[in-house]
């Protein structure tokens, strides 16, 4: 491919990226230098407020919180997505309708999945799950108002509408292992679990870090779920970063938008810190193939 | 095999998609609720086709007022458009349109307590000049002197009022009465019933209050303060009293309340408390009146035969009770470009003689001699209700010192931060929002 | 490295390999840990069309009412109450044009990252990852202040335009990945049957992408029919989505907070149909090698 070809195919994409990605993101860095407000000229304040947010204790849980959601999280996507993904695979006739099955909750918008998941766990709107739950335990769980419950349940809604994702991808994964690689293995009287361990896992890592790096970007935003199912996150330390931005630059009414842009500029740098060992790969691998 | 499955389900999607062309012919056909008055809405009809956007959000008190506006105005080449929003959605949608040289909203549902900061910061157009100009024709004298006065900064009215509301309370009166128990008048008879009604073993948490700690905790600790007789800021010296005894009893107010509030309140908005109503969860509530007409419907409420209401207790005795008294209106941004003759005219035609009869019981029509103690069951609640609530603070700092101490009022109430500290950061909050009006 | 033609076989051979034989008792623990994960999977959708089903005053009841005249009220109120239709068609306008312009602009790209391996490459690639990566609010509140400045906030036009660049690095990345499964030679046999790089991309590797496009087109809609921060930020009443909608109306007193699950209802049920067609192409194309990492 030509030099001069190249350059024409990518330049769409590029100029689609550099007008609505680069500039805005250009913009949010300005921003995160003012003091300033929607539709008016800020005023320059140098770093103010990146130690304003480095110093409030609120970012500081927000981080905390954000990080921690993410490896339990991307975690749990990888376990579980390979052992729903293997069982997947073992089925027949069956499996289109399991699948379809599976995909429900990835379909579904974030912000009304948790909507659908809070009316489980809501007392006050018939909460079918809280109901089961307090009548086996004899006691009441507070899901909105403690905060181990709530992360549970945040959690757990994460994990309900990205495992879908997770298993797919593996699913796909799966069915590039060689059957020839599987069946050797098998006949070497080798037990399940050292099968998967030994043969099917190292085969498959590829994928399993695509799910990682999906997981990682998408939890690292968590947004939308929050706002049904934690409406007093702030209080309970369950606010994510995006979270709180969305409070201080949007809620609020746009007071600290200086301060929500600093914020969205350390958390680019919190993500490419969490991703850097897969840039690095890409890196590698696109400069060579 | 699979073919087969494949046309099932391309016939699956042709059916949900033709089911709902088919439906679509019915879309929207109930938008302005068949209920709404229809009134005579007079303007001079714009030479292009326009359309106002009304900002409202959705309440039974609220909506005869939206409706009739777009029944009625939407007439000549004009189009009142109303999209169903919650009030958390309102709130944001207000700040959100009023920032900037142009916003998506030419007619805004306000209420009192933020109308003088948005009034200081320019964002609303006085109204004055209209106001004279229409009130023969939509007999706009006739809308309370008392509510026009919380919605004037500065001497110049800033919103049309439509309506007043005040804190009610709603209790279970078959709870009460099986257990022998008056509406209570105080905090400390409010525990005394709630002590008994949970003594008797069937409801749990039989208080409920809307304490959202995003939103509404920060009324409910205005309406403890106002009752204990304390402002949040001292007009005359421009100080915060929030180093005042009061603030400190208005948390032990509060607080004492807990045992027999359900543990997620501070979770809970008007909604919220409904429901619990609804649920048999609690026996009493107090909220603002335009939620109370909710109650005394069988269709949302199995209780509704059962509802009675009074006035809010006050927190330690005396006159004042525990309350606030917000006074809902329609605003015309400063930054809308459509007509303001249009505008006001459809909002002067809103708040008129009819719309404002059609909206008793729902809503306290600021039209005077509307509302009557036979209106609504809760109606003779609210007239006790409203002569008795604390003063309202016009200042343009109110709502702002307002937004600023919430978080800190939600972790005193929750007992995150002491009272002593919260009442310190709470003063020192106060003070920087303060020296920011010289 | 799978050649082309037994790739494409292989996808249009969605038949599953048989079933293996295995003792019954494990065919059964599986079975059932499947249903199981089904049936918890699906909880809060049939939780939701069971409140959404009862008559109004027990459709929040606590404790939950199991047994009840179902009635299809609120789904009626829903749509004659309110604009939904009109935020289904804003919703579908906003998923079909940013899926469309997004493709047409990530494939040339994925096709020229693919064959010219090099520094710019790299660097192009990064980039789309990280873009991929952003959080939401460092691209949208500027868009929002530009959009309104613009005088081209709350259009359809403005959510299309902010997805499009929101999502086009994720559709570069998985587009890229299947023109690198497919041979050089096949570029250089169509260009020495007198091709020229357009046409070749065109005529020749496009039609041999087909799952491959599907499946990111499949996965660009989804992004785009689910948005929500975006279209929360961008829009307000002409523009307004049904994940907006939805949002705007969970503070709502009860018959219109049934309706708003009704509207959850609606939304859910096509996609899930959606779901039903697209398992297939998504295992087919993600199989086809798209996600070596």
């Amino acid at each position: 491919m030509r030099r001069r070809e190249f350059f024409g195919f990518v330049a769409p994409s590029v100029l689609v990226m550099a007008g609505l990605l680069v500039l805005p993101l250009y913009q949010t860095i300005a921003w995160s230098l003012q003091r300033v407000n929607y539709g008016e000229t800020g005023t320059f304040v140098g770093l103010d407020n990146y130690t304003h947010a480095l110093t409030d204790p609120r970012f500081g849980q927000a981080v905390l919180f954000t990080v921690e959601l993410t490896l339990v999280v991307v975690a749990t996507l990888i376990v579980l997505g390979y052992l729903l993904a293997t069982l997947v695979n073992g089925l027949g006739r069956s499996r289109p309708f399991v699948l379809g099955i599976l995909l429900v909750s990835y379909v579904i918008p974030q912000v009304v999945g948790g909507a659908m998941f809070s009316w489980l766990f809501n007392s006050n709107f018939g909460g079918v799950l809280n109901f089961l739950l307090s009548t086996l335990l004899g006691q009441d769980i507070l899901w909105f108002a403690s905060t181990w419950p709530n992360r549970i349940m945040v959690a757990l809604n994460t994990v309900w509408s990205m495992l879908p994702f997770a298993m797919l991808v593996i699913l796909a994964g799966l069915q590039s292992v060689p059957e020839e690689v599987v069946e050797a293995a098998q006949i070497d009287g080798a037990p399940t679990w050292r099968l998967h361990w030994n043969v099917i896992i190292p085969t498959v890592r590829g994928t399993l870090g695509f799910v990682a790096i999906i997981s990682i970007m998408d939890v690292l935003r968590a947004f939308d779920q929050l706002i049904a199912l934690s409406p007093q996150a702030v209080q309970l330390g369950n606010e994510s970063v995006m979270l709180y931005v969305f409070n201080v630059a949007f809620q609020d009414g746009g007071q600290q938008l200086g301060l929500g842009s600093a914020v969205n500029v350390l958390l680019i740098a919190l993500i490419c810190l969490m991703l850097y060992p897969f840039i690095r790969g890409i890196a590698r691998e696109a400069r060579h193939a | 095999m699979i073919r087969s499955r494949t046309r099932l389900t391309c016939l699956a999607v042709v059916a949900v998609a033709a089911s709902l062309a088919v439906s679509a012919c019915g879309a929207g056909s109930r938008t302005a609720a068949a209920t709404a008055a229809q009134v005579d809405c007079q303007f001079t009809a714009p030479a292009q086709p326009v359309s106002v956007n009304v900002l409202a959000y959705n309440s039974s008190a609220v909506d005869p007022f939206t409706n009739t506006m777009v029944k009625s105005c939407t007439r000549d080449g004009v189009t009142v458009n109303h999209e169903p929003i919650d009030f958390a959605g309102q709130v944001q949608k207000t700040t959100a349109t009023l920032a900037g040289a142009t916003g998506t909203y030419d007619i805004l549902e306000n209420y009192g307590f933020v109308v003088p900061t948005q009034a200081a910061a320019g964002k609303l157009r006085p109204l004055d000049d209209l106001f004279a100009k229409y009130t023969a024709q939509y007999g706009l004298d006739r809308i309370s002197p008392e509510m026009r006065k919380v919605m004037t900064y500065d001497g110049k009215l800033y919103a049309l009022p439509m309506q007043a509301q005040m804190y009610v309370m709603a209790y279970r009166k078959d709870v009460f009465d099986q257990l022998g128990l008056k509406p209570p008048t105080t905090f400390a008879e409010m525990r005394d019933a709630a002590t008994k009604i949970q003594a008797a073993g069937q409801i749990k948490y039989p208080i409920a209050l809307p304490l959202l700690a995003s939103s509404d905790i920060i009324t409910a600790y205005d309406s403890a303060m106002g009752s204990l007789g304390a402002n949040f800021v001292d007009p005359g010296s421009k100080t915060p009293n929030f180093d005042k005894p009061q603030a400190a009893q208005a948390f032990e107010a509060l607080r004492s309340l807990l045992p027999f509030m359900d543990p997620q309140v501070a979770t809970f908005d008007q909604p919220a408390v409904q429901q619990q109503i609804y649920n048999g969860g609690a026996a009493m509530a107090i909220m603002f009146s335009g939620r109370m007409n909710d109650l005394t419907q069988a269709s949302n409420n199995r209780f509704a035969s059962q509802m009675a209401f009074a006035a809010p207790p006050s927190v330690a005795g005396g006159d004042i009770l525990y309350n606030t008294l917000s006074v809902d209106g329609w605003s015309i941004p400063a930054n809308t470009k459509a007509d303001p003759d249009m505008l006001f005219s459809i909002i002067a035609s809103s708040v008129g003689p009819d719309s404002s009869k059609a909206s008793v019981p729902a809503a306290f029509p600021a039209r005077q001699g509307v509302l009557t103690e036979s209106s609504s069951p809760y109606a003779a609640a609210a007239l006790a209700s409203i002569t008795k609530a604390p003063p309202a603070e016009p200042y343009p700092w109110t709502s702002v010192i307002s937004n600023e101490i919430r978080p800190v009022v939600a972790d005193v109430i929750l007992g995150k931060t002491s009272i002593p500290d919260g009442q310190a950061k709470m003063q020192q909050l106060a003070t920087a929002v303060l020296k920011q009006y010289p | 490295m799978t050649t082309t033609t037994e790739r494409t076989r292989a996808v249009a051979d969605v038949v599953p390999a048989p079933p293996r034989k295995r003792w019954s008792a494990r065919r059964y623990l599986v079975g059932g840990i499947l249903v199981l994960t089904c049936w918890a999977m699906l909880s809060p959708v049939i939780w939701t069309a069971m409140s959404v089903t009862k008559p109004t005053d027990v459709a929040f009841l606590n404790p939950p009412v199991f047994f009840y005249q179902p009635s299809l009220q609120s789904f009626v109120d829903l749509w004659q109450t309110t604009q939904f239709y009109q935020y289904l068609i804003n919703t579908l306008v906003v998923a079909v044009i940013s899926t469309v312009v997004a493709l047409l602009i990530g494939l040339p790209a994925a096709y020229a990252l693919a064959r010219m391996p090099g520094w710019i490459s790299a660097v192009l690639l990064i980039a789309a990852l990280i873009f991929r990566a952003l959080p939401r609010f460092a691209v949208v509140l500027p868009m929002y202040d530009l959009s309104r400045a613009l005088g081209i906030y709350d259009t359809t036009f403005a959510v299309a335009a902010a997805l499009v660049a929101i999502n086009q690095p994720f559709s570069i990345w998985l587009l890229r990945n299947f023109f690198a499964e497919i041979p050089k030679e096949v570029d250089e046999a169509a260009m020495m049957d007198g091709c020229n790089r357009v046409q070749t991309l065109v005529r020749v590797i496009i039609p041999l992408m087909g799952p491959g496009i599907l499946t990111a087109g499949i996965f660009m809609f989804l992004f785009a029919f689910q948005e929500y921060l975006t279209a929360t930020i961008l829009t307000d009443i002409n523009a307004r989505t049904v994940p907006v909608f939805i949002a705007t109306q969970l503070g709502q007193t009860l018959p219109m907070l049934q309706q708003a699950g009704a509207a959850a209802m609606l939304l859910t049920l096509p996609v899930i149909a959606f779901a039903f067609i697209a398992q297939r192409y998504l295992v087919a194309g993600l199989n086809a090698g798209s996600v070596k990492g």
